[in-house]
């Protein structure tokens, strides 16, 4: 089967013909994430006018929007994805591009995200190692700045008070021209937190944050082929860590991250080639008690090449390769002082033999100073039914690559660790018309050699690729606009049913809810815009034997925005569950009760 | 003819009994739990709730029995409970307090908590003074007590300041044994504390890392000492202390052997070490060389009582975990049963 695909590519290439080819924008703009090369997946894009109407972090934002599952540690504390029942690892976020999930622990914290600034989100759901890499199982989310040359001098202030003494605060300019581009973002906000916990006399004791985010993004067009873009960010999450229902918590946690990127882009008549560098830092310092100086932190330190070249051999037919070169350092209170050397390369066939039908193959090996990377391949296909119909499927085979803290964490780390990998596939049907759309998606993964962290004995504990799990489901999503004279309304609703199973108990994974849905209502008359939210988010189970949950819970939120000056200026009220609904999102970690917001949104 | 007037006899007293109970009150049962035994569970670390179940005398198992009782959880993670008088206490650490309920009903009477309860652990009672050890605030290696309850008011009296990490608990007579485990740093000493000055009155150097205390018929103390952990990066071994008179010898275990979970039936001695079970005799003047086979297994908590032993299972400690009961007379598994989630230790009354 591999050699096969292998013999496919060679075979592709020395038949293939130079005729005229036009390169398509769309290339140029997605990268990675562009829909020809994901014709057999569901990419999901969220725009400037959704991503920036408010400020909040990334995980909201992908909770009400995208029907994604978070578990939050209680409001603004730590929170992770979980995307089509896999692991918090599972699910590869990438910042215009460059993979930044945690080295050390392999996850992102969606809290530490603000979503603000960036001009698309982008979800690609499904497999996704052959061109995003390790962890990319669950899926792929990519935040991505989006360049665009033209005479353009705009400043935003976004200012928001809020329930519990929360305030918000963004500041962004973006300079541009026909040659140069330039922006600047700075962010940041603080809550004392301090929501009741209905239901009892406690309140989020401890829970108070305060976050700052600075972000340029700088390029340079130096001719019609060539660009130069620098992309930085620096983030500054300083958290003290609030308490359960049953105990009190004195901590605090401090995490800094800064993002270093330089990116050539060159395109010629049938190439478009990108050389991205990148220099990541993460750090985290954890204060049992924040009263004392006494901390243990854990650091690591990632520079990255990576390089995609995509060939046009015709209009419809393109080579895609690359290579990506990771070189990393760690080190903490708890982890061994270890480098690991990775090299990845990557090819992709895109053809489109007739206007119905595209499809991709594709293939990929890693060799990496102290473990051994899979090989793994993936096919993808989307079939054009009708005007109205079109038919998506998918093959892929993925892995995720132990972190820092699965091998060197002392004590307990396991060198020794392999590689996960995954088997998935997926068939989606689509059907799309002027004011409707509606999408059907079934998938399966199946996962083995997870990495779990098992008592070795009671008081030792340490890694090993023990689980193996199988996930299956279907996902449903519908769309519909209209709009009668001066009155538009959008009706959207997703629902996700996820079956996670650990194959060894037979019983689902906890904290994957098999049932959750959302449907939004936006309504625009002239000035004024209405949004309300509904969520559901199913019951999950908090033990392996799936004995005890946390309870299933609605919410509605809603929203409204008035604009003024021409669009210059815009107001907004926001309630947040508005029925005062008790709920968790993680056991004994209560979520905030009804909560307002008021936001001042400003361009000129 | 003999025989008739032994029947006539145990009649007249069988009848005699009889009345003699019906005339006083009858004697109603105190209580749900007043039989059988107890079994703590942590439960989770964070995220939710320790819990206690009870094993009736005849092996049935009721699950949360506070929470039942008193429509409240516990909190989080329950490190010991210790029945005294008509009243168990329960000690929940990351709660920072200890239950006072109704050992019978499991009705909760008092809370034991304020400033004066921080990280506490075991819980002993001498006369109607309780004392419960505390680690004090995290990292803090000075700041470490023993807290002296009235059990009238149950509050906190006084403080004894002890070295850090206090654990384990014993009685003997006018005098508390404190084992100095290290808390989340490593220790290595005995304090005594005299309970009528409420005072240490002496410190006595152990192994590295003492887990567990008990005291035999002879009135000699042992102290189980697991030693510190390779991981620790200055790995040693764990020792087996015996105290008479405040005279310390040992028992050497392997370089690299860090047992647990001394527990002693009659005049035997019991510990695990390396997912086995091991027992030697009070007056053994070596340690065993070979277990006792038919009792292996990673135990979280290993506990003698009447010929039996009683081992749990914090299996994934994602779960409920699991208790198992092994006959000491020919170590045979007698019965499992299914616990709340960690089980940390058993409790008989």
């Amino acid at each position: 089967m591999k050699y096969t695909i292998v013999f496919f590519f060679i075979g592709a290439i020395s038949f293939a013909q130079t005729d005229s080819i036009h390169l398509l924008d769309e290339v140029k703009l997605y990268g990675n994430f562009s829909p020809q090369i994901n014709s057999g997946y569901q990419v999901q894009i969220f725009n400037d006018s959704v991503v920036n109407t408010k400020q909040q972090s990334l995980g909201n934002l992908l909770q009400s929007q995208a029907n994604l599952y978070f578990k939050q540690n209680g409001n603004g504390m730590v929170s992770s994805i979980s995307l089509r029942g896999s692991g918090a690892s599972h699910t590869g976020v990438y910042w215009n591009g460059m993979a930044i999930n945690s080295s050390l622990n392999g996850q992102t914290d969606f809290n530490t995200f603000s979503a603000n600034g960036y001009n698309q989100i982008e979800i690609r759901k499904g497999g996704g190692g052959i061109l995003f890499g390790s962890g990319a199982i669950g899926g792929v989310i990519n935040l991505r700045d989006q360049i665009i040359f033209e005479d353009k001098l705009q400043t935003q202030i976004n200012l928001g008070l809020a329930s519990y003494t929360t305030q918000k605060g963004l500041i962004g300019s973006q300079y541009s021209t026909q040659k140069i581009y330039a922006k600047i973002v700075v962010e940041g906000n603080r809550s004392t937190n301090d929501y009741p916990y209905l239901g009892t006399d406690l309140h989020n004791e401890n829970g108070d944050y305060e976050n700052y985010h600075l972000k340029g993004v700088f390029a340079y067009k130096i001719n019609d082929n060539n660009q130069i873009q620098l992309f930085a960010t620096a983030a500054n999450n300083d958290r003290n860590l609030s308490r359960t229902l049953t105990a009190p918590n004195n901590s605090k946690l401090k995490n800094t991250d800064s993002r270093l990127m330089l990116h050539w882009k060159n395109f010629g008549q049938a190439y478009n080639s990108s050389l991205k560098l990148a220099y990541l830092n993460e750090e985290y310092h954890f204060y049992f008690n924040k009263e004392s100086s006494d901390y243990s932190f854990g650091k690591s330190s990632n520079y990255m090449l990576k390089y995609d070249f995509k060939y046009f051999i015709k209009n419809s037919l393109s080579l895609h390769t690359g290579l990506v070169n990771k070189y990393s350092t760690a080190n903490g209170s708890n982890l061994l002082d270890k480098y690991r050397n990775d090299f990845e390369v990557y090819l992709l066939l895109h053809q489109k033999p007739i206007d119905q039908l595209q499809y991709n193959v594709s293939v990929r090996k890693g060799f990496s100073s102290i473990y051994e990377i899979p090989l793994i391949y993936a096919a993808d296909i989307k079939y054009q039914w009708s005007s109205k119909f079109d038919i998506k499927a998918n093959f892929s085979t993925n892995y995720r690559l132990p972190t820092y803290n699965d091998l060197f964490w002392n004590p307990g780390g396991n060198p020794d660790l392999l590689a996960e990998t995954s088997t998935s596939g997926e068939l989606g049907l689509g059907y799309h018309h002027k004011k409707m759309t509606i999408n059907l998606t079934s998938y399966t993964i199946k996962s083995k050699n997870l990495i779990q962290w098992r008592p070795k004995t009671p008081s030792y504990w340490t890694p090993v690729n023990v689980q193996n799990v199988e996930n299956y489901g279907l996902e449903f999503e519908v769309k519909f606009k209209q709009r009668f004279k001066k009155h538009a309304f959008e009706i959207q609703s997703k629902y996700a049913y996820t079956i996670a199973k650990d194959k060894a108990l037979d019983k689902q994974l906890i904290y994957v809810p098999t049932h959750k849905a959302n449907a939004s209502l936006n309504y625009r008359y002239r000035n004024f815009t209405v949004n309300f939210t509904e969520l559901y988010n199913g019951k999950v189970f908090t033990t392996t034997s799936n004995t005890q949950i946390v309870s299933a819970y609605w919410l509605s939120n809603l929203e409204i925005y008035k604009s003024f000056l021409k669009q210059q200026l815009t107001i907004g009220l926001m309630a947040n569950n508005i029925w005062n609904t008790a709920y968790q999102s993680i056991a004994y970690r209560p979520m905030p009760n009804r909560n307002f917001e008021f936001n001042i949104n400003y361009k000129f | 003819m003999k025989q008739f007037k032994l029947l006539t006899l145990l009649f007249l007293t069988l009848v005699l009994t009889y009345s003699c109970s019906e005339d006083d009150s009858p004697t109603l049962p105190l209580g749900d739990y007043e039989k059988g035994y107890f079994i703590t569970n942590e439960g989770p670390f964070q995220n939710g709730t320790g819990t206690i179940s009870h094993v009736d005398e005849t092996g049935n198992v009721t699950q949360s029995i506070f929470k039942a009782v008193n429509h409240e959880d516990l909190g989080s993670v329950v490190q010991s409970m210790t029945v005294h008088g008509d009243f168990a206490y329960i000690v929940v650490n990351n709660s920072h307090k200890v239950e006072v309920a109704n050992r019978y009903t499991m009705k909760n009477v008092a809370t034991i908590e304020g400033a004066d309860i921080k990280n506490p652990r075991y819980f002993v009672v001498v006369g109607n003074t309780g004392y419960v050890s505390n680690w004090g605030e995290a990292l803090d290696a000075t700041d470490d007590y023993i807290a002296v309850v009235d059990l009238t008011t149950n509050t906190v009296t006084k403080k004894i300041p002890v070295g850090e990490g206090p654990e384990d608990l014993l009685v003997d007579g006018n005098k508390i044994y404190v084992n100095l485990q290290g808390g989340w740093s490593q220790n290595n000493k005995v304090e005594v504390i005299d309970t009528g000055s409420n005072t240490v009155v002496s410190t006595l150097e152990v192994g590295d890392i003492p887990n567990t205390i008990v005291k035999d018929a002879s009135g000699a103390i042992w102290v189980l000492c697991g030693g510190k952990s390779s991981y620790s990066g200055a790995e040693t071994n764990g020792k087996l202390a015996k105290i008479i008179n405040n005279e310390v010898s040992f028992f050497d275990f392997g370089a690299t052997d860090h047992p647990n979970n001394l527990t002693l039936d009659a005049d035997k001695l019991y510990y695990s070490l390396n997912g086995k079970v091991y027992t030697m005799s009070t007056t053994a003047t070596e340690l065993p060389t070979a277990e006792v086979s038919g009792l292996d297994g990673f135990y979280y908590s290993v506990k003698a009582h009447d010929g039996k032993l009683y081992t749990t299972n914090a299996g994934d400690f994602k779960s409920e975990g699991s208790l198992k009961i092994f006959d000491l007379s020919d170590n045979s598994l007698k019965e499992t049963i299914i616990t709340g989630l960690i089980p940390g230790s058993v409790v008989f009354q």
